[in-house]
């Protein structure tokens, strides 16, 4: 099956994955006992009839659950997230302001994540049971133990408020001017104006998130590779290609590594996910503007369009990301296209 | 949750064939003999329940009582830990947090495995257009990353204890749907089963009596496994303010509470490393275990 016919397939199979999804993020917000009505009116004007009344005609809440599915599901499919009844600014809006700043961080997380945990899972494989596997396997496993808010936190601590090398909280430091929006990206939009002071900034500010972030994925992509490069080494042709004389490092990189990256792909899809996720329990400790922070503060307001706008973006991405990586898992392995 | 290790770094004696007159206490200590990890895990497990169930006596001042001429007080003889914002004890909170966060752990585990393992086994067993249905739901779950999912779901139901487990209930049931449904498929043609069906026996006891319990070493190892991880998501829930109420001695809000008093340390990083070595403890036992799996199984966790 050439790519273009298996890629076509799997968006077909992703539209009820994505209306389940709608689905489930619309009776998580409406049919729970959580009254959206108790939580964004004050005591007082809880007590006017009145009040209570027109706010629920104005968000549509008296409605039947199936009217206001259908209408919810109408407006998405125009890329209308509702209105989020806190900031009172379309949901979409609120997302495209926040997303970057998550994109940007997730995006260095797994940089981080995929770069370390490809070279300690490599070098653990080769050197099977040594000194190094054993430091390797322990630090990967505290690595995936470590709670990220309290490693945020710590991390601050040690190295921005005591040895002071880090940056302080923020995207850049107080007082610097954002580089012209672009990508909203601020490390790119610094590059494409050509603002080397302000990259470099961006790049300080992103370090220590972007690593404590990754923390959790580098155990994960670590184990994973070593796993992987443990099979691909077990097999016969790497005796063979050991025995025509190539060099141990083609063996190694061309043989074993490119085989053993199939599982690895599949793995680094899903962790961007969760790292979208784990930008919900960070970005409040470093005051990062981005959709983990915007995340926090629907939730405990009980904003629903604003918690099932986030949660479908995530989950949408999640899906995307997926989907990016099983076609290039297909792409990568010549016998899933040959079977299908 | 698929293949994360695949060799063991000593042989190991799980995935041998045991001797016969091997006792489960011998076969266990030959285990963690052959795994420290898995020796220093156990030991921390002990230690914390043992913390946990004897806290009351243990602790020199009440968790939740505040004395706020004390309050923000670095680490110190009478103060071990340190005393909050509210010159409530650090330490006691600390030792009282076990109280809540294992159980907690054990009840979203134990939970989200009966009814995992309930839908699993039905949709394995009866198969078809039901299987299909089952699958597809469980998928649709799995789309979200579980942190989101929890945390809609407990910021819908409102904040408190219970509503945290049922909120991570729901998200974690599917992974073991899919891991026992797996399992049923595989047992279902092994030939016990074919030879019972033979014999004449209902479909539901073959399933309940037969293939069922054939599943369940499996499913309870992978839980095993999670239990690390349960409690780290139940420990970001309270830190959201989506667990138990403020004055409770709870981990992660303690760790929240820190947050607001970045300069006084001891607040957050106390509790914080007692989360890091529950489930470093779990996590180190499992790995251990999955490194001793015969390699068949490994593949279905």
């Amino acid at each position: 099956m050439p790519v273009y016919q298996y890629i076509l397939r799997r968006l077909v199979l992703t539209i009820p994955l994505l209306i389940g999804i709608t689905l489930i993020a619309f009776v998580i917000s409406h049919a729970v006992p959580a009254d959206p009505v108790t939580a964004n009116l004050g005591q007082k004007a809880m007590s006017d009839p009145e009040i209570v009344a027109a706010f629920r005609a104005e968000w549509g809440l008296d409605d039947p659950l199936a009217v206001q599915y259908g209408r919810y599901l109408g407006n998405l499919v125009q890329g209308d997230m509702g209105r989020s009844i806190k900031t009172r600014r379309a949901v979409l809006e609120d997302l495209r302001a926040y997303l970057p700043a998550t994109i940007e961080l997730a995006t260095a997380a797994i940089l981080f994540g995929v770069t370390v945990g490809l070279i300690f899972g490599v070098l653990s494989a080769l050197k099977r049971n040594s000194w190094l596997d054993h430091i390797v396997r322990v630090i990967s496993l505290l690595g995936v133990s470590v709670p990220v808010f309290w490693l945020a936190l710590l991390a601050l601590y040690i190295f921005y408020a005591w040895l002071g090398v880090a940056a302080g909280p923020g995207r850049l430091d107080v007082g610097m001017t954002p580089p012209p929006h672009a990508t909203g990206l601020y490390t790119v939009d610094a590059l494409l104006a050509g603002q080397w002071n302000v990259f470099f900034n961006a790049l300080w500010h992103l370090a220590l998130p972007a690593l404590v972030l990754g923390s959790f994925t580098t155990g994960v992509i670590t184990r994973v590779t070593r796993s992987a490069m443990l099979d691909v080494l077990s097999q016969e042709y790497m005796r063979t290609a050991h025995a025509k004389g190539l060099a141990p490092r083609v063996v190694i990189t061309q043989h074993a590594l490119r085989n053993a990256l199939i599982p690895i792909v599949t793995v680094i899809g899903f962790s961007y996910g969760n790292l979208l996720a784990g930008t919900v329990l960070t970005e409040s400790i470093f005051a990062w503007p981005g959709i983990g922070q915007y995340a926090y503060r629907a939730s405990t307001s009980l904003d629903f369009p604003a918690i099932m706008g986030v949660s479908l973006l995530i989950a949408i991405i999640f899906i995307a990301v997926n989907l990016v990586a099983d076609v290039l898992y297909f792409s990568l392995d010549p016998r899933l296209r040959a079977q299908a | 949750m698929s293949a994360v290790s695949t060799a063991s770094p000593r042989p190991s004696t799980v995935g041998a064939p045991v001797r016969l007159q091997k006792s489960a206490a011998a076969t266990t200590w030959s285990f963690l003999r052959a795994n420290p990890l898995a020796l220093i895990g156990v030991t921390l497990v002990i230690f914390w329940v043992v913390v946990s169930l004897t806290a009351p006596w243990l602790v020199p001042f009440s968790p939740t009582q505040q004395s706020i001429p004390d309050r923000l007080q670095p680490p110190s003889a009478a103060h071990w830990f340190g005393t909050d914002q509210l010159g409530r004890d650090v330490f006691s909170r600390v030792l009282y947090g076990g109280r809540l966060s294992l159980p907690a752990g054990i009840a979203v585990i134990v939970i989200a495995g009966i009814v995992g393992t309930i839908v699993g086994a039905l949709a394995g067993y009866i198969g078809g257009w039901f299987d299909e249905v089952l699958m597809r739901v469980t998928e649709v779950f799995i789309a979200f990353p579980t942190i989101i999912l929890a945390m809609a779901i407990a910021a819908a139901l409102g904040p408190s204890l219970i509503n945290a487990i049922l909120a991570m209930v729901v998200v974690w049931w599917p992974n073991y749907a899919r891991v026992v449904r797996a399992l049923v498929l595989s047992v279902k043609s092994r030939d016990f089963v074919e030879a019972s069906a033979a014999i004449g026996t209902r479909r539901t006891r073959i399933l309940w009596r037969t293939v069922l319990p054939n599943c369940l070493a499996p499913a309870i190892v992978l839980a095993t496994i999670d239990l690390g991880n349960a409690i780290l998501i139940f420990a970001g829930l309270s830190f959201l303010g989506l667990g138990p109420p403020p004055n409770t001695p709870e981990w992660g809000r303690m760790i929240a509470d820190g947050i607001e008093y970045f300069d006084q340390w001891w607040i957050a990083a106390f509790p914080g490393l007692a989360i890091f070595t529950v489930v470093m403890a779990f996590n180190f036992i499992g790995d251990a275990i999955r490194d001793a799996l015969d390699p068949r199984l490994r593949k279905t966790l």
